[in-house]
């Protein structure tokens, strides 16, 4: 699936233009794709064969990268093709270069990004070699003879630039000068740039701060508190339960056989957490702030915020004073639905589980009792960002974690 | 990522494409026929492909845009003459003002070096503004041809929305009229932010539209804020004779988005000239009760006191979004709060069909930004896909010398802990400013460290916003600055220095 936009992520396939078995030329039509929001068409790059559609008309949701359909050189002899095997990862095909080129006989998958279309904006940065069809750029003229690589070799060269050109930056990276992935880690972001920043779009009335979540159980009293005045650099601990989240990792993968790792559940509350965080008490007004001042805005637009980059450590926290509110245990079947939405099954048994105290995540002998003490150092003045990402973390694992994975 | 994975699935899918069904009619060839047989009942409510409001840069280019797709397009302007705020009293009579009285001035103070012996030499304030109205007459009028030419009708009144499809117009004639839109563009620009505690009458308190419209140079002038705006009208009164002074908040001039250094040099630059500064200086309370105004003010961070006094106050902070009347209310769409209407990156609101470009929205207020989203907003109705790459649209500062920028500046790249490496050239070493005896400013180029790719380009120097194009093009490109400094320069030409700035990045200059 040919990414038609920067921001495509799937697609689907409303028509073949062409059939299995036909040949096509330069320019031709090949499908149509439907995105949400727009329908386009998929022109062939080159002249060739359409080998074997894998993704018929009506295909829905098909990822970018994925392999719609194989095509051969336009003058293979299909009967006699081998047809490579579908790639088992999805990424992995976004940018698995074209299967061996020993001969002619070998498809190649319909890998290309969308350089056809001129209206497309860059491509996705990771952009698979492709035939130059610019005049290459007087570096990169420079550079290949200087290592004395030929013209013909800049169509190997994964390009990042934009619509699909060749930069100086992906020579260097080519040559093994920089680091491989510098240049198009650098043109994605680049790219970002290049789109308004509608980041900051709130609505004029300053929505409501996400709710508080309730306050640590009594327990946490044996957690170090934070000191914010003493040192520097403060502790911030709270304890936070996993066990809904064991809870409905365990139902997925029941019900669907995929085990989700802990590690994923926890990245994924920690970034939804770092949004929007209050602003440290030292954080400099920005130039918009300081104009607002100015002109006495500051008071009615809402609470300055932020987005943070807090990496909680987390401790297993072996106390045996607590207790689970939610620890569901049920042998019938549940529909993955309300997993996912956090709906909690009727019967839930309570449990303990008294675990080892030691670093790493504890998440009990069984479902129950898998409590751990996240936890971020702050500098002064920050202690309540730092509160407050925690507080956040701790609502999102312990009650709706089955959002996590919607 | 996950953002994005959360809640807000649903919502997307309510922005389904329109596109679809809307394509065969605008390109029926009998809707045309049918347009010109109906065009007598003006007030009929037939209708239209789209409706764009606002006539300024951004709608009218929309306009033409849309007629050139084969739409049937109408166009709602409340001034009564086309091309908004750039045409009629911003960029293009303030560049009519700059260019005449730098020349007034450099016949004054700068012809007997040159072997120029000049008699008498008097202003005519009268005549500089009759051939500044000259340039903007012909140039609204142009546009009005445009419209002719691309079958955009054209009406001048009020819009505002009674429904989701539906504007209702008071027209300049005394007429009421209904228009219908399958689609609907809000392109009403933006005013001039007033400074709370002073009343601007366009005679002592005035903002840029005032500016350029004075019956008489002021003895003294004070202008608040030294952004662009502030600092080319301050440059036009400064070199008719008044005595400028310009009060910032910040710690430079040029605004947040000019390079600190850049920033400095034309500072130094623009003293020379005769302007003053204040910088990191706020302005507590303005007293316009007199015959001038006096103006209290005080060091940004505390401390003291001080008034100030002059004949004309130019209140030039900045500029907000105009939607007022618009009757969004009727239609439930949301501003944020500094007034920007809310879209996606499609330019839609929350309604699909209604669109919003310019300085009524997101992104910086500058009058090519508007006309680049014009086309790209016409092409996503039309053909479902529009491009703008905002990070290679220029700024420019039109005083003399000129400013121009584009891409990141130094103190941004330091901010995301990008390394990069930096290029400069003076004008000094350059041949063609040497001759012109304009030797004043530097090319800057910035580069990844890495890979040499420019990150930002920034000029202060003759020439400057002519120069910068060639800067836009590379960054568009995603060239090298060894891919700029690799090609060509006429010589002897300014342009020389771009060159050479370039190769000071990434090796070293000839001729420095």
């Amino acid at each position: 699936m040919p990414a038609m936009s920067p921001t495509m992520t799937e697609g689907n396939i409303a028509s073949w233009k062409v059939k299995e078995g036909d040949s096509f030329a330069t320019g031709d039509v090949l499908l149509e794709i439907e995105t949400d929001k727009a329908q386009m068409d998929v022109e062939a790059q080159e002249d060739g064969k359409l080998a074997k559609i894998t993704q018929e008309a009506g295909a829905k949701g098909v990822k970018v990268g994925r392999r719609i359909a194989i095509v051969a050189e336009a003058d293979d002899d299909l009967a006699s093709l081998e047809l490579p095997a579908e790639e088992p990862s999805q990424e992995a095909s976004a940018t698995s270069p074209e299967p061996s080129k020993s001969d002619t006989d070998a498809p190649k998958s319909l890998q290309k990004t969308a350089t056809s279309s001129e209206r497309t904006s860059p491509p996705p940065s990771t952009s698979p070699p492709q035939k130059q069809t610019y005049p290459l750029y007087p570096s990169i003229v420079q550079l290949l003879s200087e290592n004395g690589l030929s013209k013909s070799d800049a169509d190997k060269i994964p390009a990042s630039g934009p619509k699909g050109r060749l930069l100086k930056g992906d020579v260097l990276s080519y040559l093994g000068n920089i680091k491989s992935a510098y240049s198009s880690e650098q043109s994605a972001r680049i790219s970002k740039l290049g789109h308004l920043d509608l980041s900051n779009a709130k609505p004029a009335p300053p929505k409501e701060a996400p709710k508080e979540a309730e306050p640590p159980s009594k327990d946490a009293a044996a957690a170090p508190q934070p000191e914010p005045v003493a040192e520097p650099d403060t502790e911030i601990a709270v304890p936070i339960s996993l066990s809904s989240v064991l809870a409905v990792q365990k139902r997925i993968q029941d019900t669907l056989g995929v085990t989700l790792p802990l590690s994923t559940f926890i990245a994924r509350a920690v970034e939804l957490a770092n949004d929007d965080l209050p602003l440290s008490a030292h954080s400099k007004p920005t130039a918009d702030e300081l104009f607002n001042d100015v002109l006495g805005l500051n008071k009615v637009s809402g609470a300055r915020t932020s987005r943070g980059t807090y990496m909680p450590q987390i401790t297993a926290l072996p106390l045996a004073g607590f207790v689970d509110s939610s620890a569901p245990q049920s042998s019938s079947k549940l529909d993955v639905y309300d997993i996912l939405t956090g709906q909690k099954p009727s019967a839930a048994a309570k449990k303990r589980a008294p675990v080892p105290p030691g670093p790493g995540i504890a998440i009990g002998a069984n479902t129950g009792g898998a409590t751990n003490l996240f936890s971020v150092s702050a500098s002064k003045g920050e202690e309540k960002r730092a509160k407050s990402f925690l507080e956040r973390v701790k609502t999102i694992l312990q009650v709706e974690p089955g959002k996590l994975v919607l | 990522m996950i953002r994005t994975l959360v809640p807000r699935a649903a919502s997307r899918a309510t922005a389904k494409p329109f596109i679809s069904s809307q394509i065969p009619s605008i390109q029926q060839p009998a809707f045309c026929l049918y347009t010109s047989r109906r065009r007598g009942y003006a007030t009929e409510a037939a209708e239209h492909d789209l409706v764009i409001i606002g006539g300024g840069v951004a709608g009218y280019v929309a306009a033409i845009k849309a007629g050139q797709e084969g739409m049937k397009v109408a166009c709602i302007e409340k001034r009564g003459a086309l091309g908004g705020t750039c045409l009629n009293v911003g960029c293009i009579p303030s560049k009519s003002l700059l260019n005449n009285s730098h020349l007034y001035h450099q016949i004054l103070h700068d012809t007997k070096k040159r072997g120029i012996d000049v008699g008498d030499v008097k202003l005519n304030l009268k005549q500089m503004m009759a051939a500044k109205n000259t340039s903007v007459d012909g140039l609204t009028k142009g546009v009005e041809f445009l419209f002719k030419k691309n079958k955009v009708e054209y009406i001048p009144g009020t819009g505002a929305f009674t429904g989701e499809n539906e504007v209702k117009v008071n027209r300049i004639d005394g007429q009421e009229q209904t228009l219908r839109a399958r689609n609907i563009i809000i392109a009403t620009g933006s005013e001039a932010t007033p400074f709370p505690g002073l009343s601007i009458d366009e005679k002592k308190v005035i903002t840029s539209t005032g500016a350029i419209a004075l019956e008489e140079v002021p003895k003294k002038m004070i202008v608040i804020g030294g952004g662009i705006i502030g600092l080319e009208m301050g440059s036009v009164w400064s070199r008719l004779g008044s005595e400028v002074t310009v009060v910032e908040f910040l710690g430079q001039i040029g605004g947040p988005g000019m390079d600190a250094e850049i920033s400095k040099t034309t500072k130094k630059i623009l003293e020379k000239q005769g302007m003053k500064f204040k910088l990191n200086t706020k302005v507590m309370e303005g007293d316009d009760s007199g015959d001038g105004v006096k103006l209290k003010v005080e060091a940004a961070k505390g401390g003291k006191e001080e008034t100030l006094d002059a004949d004309v106050v130019l209140v030039a902070i900045g500029r907000r979004p105009y939607t007022a009347g618009l009757g969004l209310e009727n239609i439930g769409l949301e501003a944020d709060n500094k007034g920007r209407l809310i879209i996606d990156e499609q330019y839609r609101t929350k309604l699909p069909h209604i669109r919003v470009i310019g300085d009524c929205t997101f992104g910086p207020m500058l009058a090519h930004k508007a006309e680049e989203e014009a086309v790209a907003c016409i092409e996503y109705i039309s053909k479902g896909f529009g491009h703008v790459n905002y990070n290679a649209i220029p700024s420019v500062m039109y005083t003399h010398p000129e400013v121009a920028w584009v891409g990141q500046n130094e103190a941004e790249l330091k901010e995301q802990g990008i390394k990069y490496k930096n290029g400069t050239f003076p004008f000094s070493a350059n041949s063609r400013a040497k001759t012109n005896l304009e030797t004043e400013g530097m090319v800057k180029f910035l580069s990844d460290a890495e890979t040499d790719r420019i990150l930002g380009i920034h000029i202060v120097g003759p020439n400057a916003g002519e120069m910068i194009a060639e800067g836009v093009l590379a960054i568009e490109y995603g060239a090298s600055s060894e891919d700029v400094a690799r090609t060509s320069h006429a010589h002897p030409t300014l342009a020389e220095a771009f060159k050479e700035a370039a190769m000071a990045t990434y090796s070293k200059a000839i001729h420095y």
